[in-house]
């Protein structure tokens, strides 16, 4: 009844090419977006916000994976590695590329590590310089994929996976040759010492007027003095901003020669696209991405992290599942799928006990985990037969039904 | 099923001579009035063999496309009709022989390449891109001509000083790919651009309704046609059809037919088209080649073609299936 396009019409070319179909879903879409910025901060807790920061983690990675996969038809198996290089990358943008410094001999406690380059202090360059480094090694990781393709390639993806996993232990200079090879995130803060002399609502992610200072000073990174909401809000700007950016190329030109290469590779080569270029492009594009979660990671969501285990290659296979069940080549199918494997396991944590109680059974954490494997399993198979384009289909169509309630004619 | 060049005129008589058909509107003298005249050789085949292993696709042929002219190739299945026109398009690469496009020998080219120079092509076996819908299908047979602001503004000042282009291109391109991600301005303007040239085609080949459907579901018969459109909006010079009416009823070959001699008038695209009906190859070609096991049996119009004893030979020796 209220959901429908009735009296909505497109005029131009351009609005018929706009994001959404119907003006409900854009103000669905703003609403969500708005809530997660202004309401969230308001009752989060920072339990609650470490779980929405591998939300968002969970999002990224699997917008990465999706634009590659979905899109371009390209299996990747390597999404962890490549976060694990950005995790890297942002680390040592961030600590100024230190090196060993002295003779170079045995490396002891006292040996000193000297900064190559001043290190760098803002947290959206850091991320951003880590992406770029990141889509350099998918485009080089990506050259295989002229030649091989789809299950070959995988396992091409799944090398260079155990390739970075093995780098993460292997390469002391990359965790500054701590003896436990673990990398912690330095001190990042935005708008240090910016003061208000007067309170302002929202600023403080309060409901408090006028009284007080707003201090504008975010921390948003280092172990022990970063603040969850600060570190909620800035991954929360890097997913709306690369969610806008993915949706808009993949609608345009670079979109459609990503899909042409993942239908038809021949038909599409024949009518114009170059083959390596777009499948490299894609690649490229998926790593920076995927470089962003880890570099989110590092930052934002686990602070000190072993990059072998922190991106480990199950964690690869989890951003797959997202893409699987979410919807391979659509957006929003991206996001339902990360927010469906992120938080359903958080849900039968605490669900899982609480039902075993009611019926007398008690259920420990490890049957959890199996269960949530199962279920994870089960829906996989399910969606694969089923439903190869995901929850975003599923959504789609309960949309179509909506569209004609209450008359199904 | 089992026929002959015969049985495949005399069943398209029919539908040409009850004037219900668009066919009989472009009669041949109708057309002749219409018609751009037939210009200088577009492309020439030359001596082309081509091997794969020890089976010989293609032995020795030579013949050359018109421009503006409707250039059949005709032969019964296994004739290497198809690896003509994939040697056309640089998708196998002949052991002998040259290809002269616009009068330049070619040289060893990617399809690609190929495509870029304004050759477009459609399949057998309709090879549209079945996760996009119609409208995408079509903007994806642009995408050799959609440039950003940027690209545009090097190509003109810059894309000819050696390593200045190549230290610069980059930055231009990124400027594109920004563009690009925010859907901003000057990349909006090129999308609507595009977009309205495929429209046009859209609209020409009057399948309007179908602009957002998924192509996978369409059926087979419009899906053909889609793909003539996706080759349309390439605006090509040279447009290769492999058995465009593979397949399809008498009704859809009669549209097929219609479009493919309205694109001749309309936009003058020289057509090379595989066919298996012998009432639509005469009916609407100019000049026909016939191939058998991978050689030249005759080349001419199509009267004199059909004479041809060799030709009735070679149709009436091998009974060929046709597809659907
Ligand atoms: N890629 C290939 N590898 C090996 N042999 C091939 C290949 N492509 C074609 N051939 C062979 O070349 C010969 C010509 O095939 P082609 O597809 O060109 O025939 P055609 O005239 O298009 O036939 P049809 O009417 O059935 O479409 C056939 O014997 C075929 O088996
Ligand atoms: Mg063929």
């Amino acid at each position: 009844m209220f959901y429908r396009e009735a009296g909505q019409f497109s005029t131009t070319y351009s609005q018929d090419q706009g994001i959404w179909s119907i003006k409900q879903d854009k103000w669905a879409t703003f609403a969500i977006i708005g809530f997660a910025f202004f309401i969230i901060p308001l009752f989060a807790s920072p339990y609650l916000l470490t779980v929405l920061l591998q939300l968002l983690v969970g999002c990224m990675a699997a917008l990465a994976l999706n634009i590659l996969t979905g899109y371009c038809g390209q299996i990747s198996l390597g999404t962890a590695g490549f976060m694990g290089v950005g995790a890297f990358a942002g680390y040592k943008f961030a600590t100024g590329m230190r090196v060993l410094g002295g003779d170079g001999g045995a490396v002891t406690a006292a040996t000193e590590l000297v900064p190559m380059i001043p290190a760098v202090e803002n947290i959206f360059v850091a991320i951003l310089l880590a992406g770029a480094v990141t889509a350099a090694f998918g485009i080089l990781f990506g050259l295989p994929s002229l030649r091989i393709k789809g299950f070959y390639l995988a396992v091409a993806t799944l090398a260079a996976q155990f390739f970075f996993q093995w780098s993460f232990i292997r390469f002391e200079w990359l965790y500054d040759y701590a003896s436990s090879s673990t990398i912690q995130a330095p001190r990042l803060s935005l708008m240090d010492g910016w003061v208000l002399p007067f309170k302002v609502p929202w600023f403080t992610w309060d409901l408090q007027f006028f009284w007080g200072t707003v201090d504008f000073t975010m921390k948003v990174s280092g172990p022990g003095y970063a603040d969850k909401l600060h570190q909620y809000l800035i991954g929360l700007i890097f997913v709306v901003l690369f969610g806008f950016i993915a949706k808009n190329l993949m609608r345009g030109r670079i979109g459609r020669s990503f899909m042409a290469i993942r239908d038809m590779d021949i038909a599409a080569e024949l009518i114009g696209i170059r083959p390596l270029r777009t499948k490299l492009l894609a690649f490229g594009i998926s790593s920076f991405m995927a470089g962003i979660a880890g570099a989110m990671t590092l930052f934002l969501y686990l602070e000190a992290l072993e990059g072998a285990e922190a991106f480990f290659i199950l964690d690869s296979f989890l951003f797959l599942f997202m893409v699987i069940i979410g919807g391979l080549g659509s957006i929003m199918g991206t996001y339902l799928g990360a927010a469906f494997i992120t938080l359903l396991p958080i849900f039968m944590v605490n669900f899982l006990p609480w039902a075993g109680g009611l019926v007398g059974m008690s259920i420990n954490t490890a049957t959890v985990e199996h269960i949530q494997l199962m279920v994870f399993g089960g829906l996989i198979i399910f969606f694969l037969i089923v439903e190869p384009l995901g929850l975003a289909r599923l959504w789609q169509i309960s949309k179509e039904k909506l569209r004609q309630w209450p008359f199904p004619y | 099923m089992t026929m002959t060049q015969q049985d495949a005129a005399a069943e398209a008589v029919p539908a040409s001579a009850d004037g219900e058909g668009h066919l009989a509107e472009h009669d041949a003298t109708v057309r002749e009035a219409h018609r751009r005249a037939i210009g200088d050789v577009m492309l020439e085949v030359d001596n082309i063999t081509l091997r794969f292993g020890g089976v010989k696709a293609i032995t020795d042929v030579s013949f050359n496309i018109r421009e503006h002219e409707i250039f059949a190739i005709i032969g019964p299945n296994g004739a290497g009709k198809t690896s003509m026109l994939n040697v056309i398009n640089g998708f196998y690469h002949p052991q002998d022989g040259t290809i002269t496009y616009k009068g330049n020998v070619r040289q060893r080219m990617r399809p690609y390449e190929v495509a870029m120079g304004g050759i477009a092509r459609t399949f057998q076996n309709v090879a549209l891109f079945r996760g996009m819908s119609t409208l995408d299908n079509m903007m994806a047979g642009r995408l050799t001509k959609m440039h950003g602001a940027a690209e545009r503004a090097f190509d003109k000042s810059l894309a000819d000083i050696p390593v200045v282009n190549f230290l610069t291109y980059p930055f231009f391109w990124t400027a594109d790919f920004l563009m690009d991600a925010f859907y901003w301005g000057p990349y909006q303007k090129e999308e609507e651009r595009h977009r309205r040239r495929v429209e046009e085609i859209i609209e020409f080949l009057e399948i309007v309704d179908i602009r957002r459907t998924p192509v996978g579901r369409l059926p087979y018969g419009l899906q053909k046609r889609v793909e003539l459109g996706r080759a349309l909006a390439m605006d090509p010079q040279l447009l290769l059809l492999d058995e465009p009416m593979a397949g399809m009823n008498v009704e859809e070959k009669e549209d097929m037919s219609r479009f493919i001699i309205d694109v001749n008038e309309e936009f003058g695209t020289t057509m090379a088209l595989i066919e298996h009906d012998m009432g639509v190859v005469m009916d609407i070609s100019d000049r026909v080649v016939v191939l058998n096991y991978g050689r030249k049996l005759g080349e001419g119009t199509p009267d004199v073609v059909q004479k041809n004893q060799d030709v009735i030979d070679a149709y009436l020796g091998v009974s060929h299936d046709r597809p659907g």
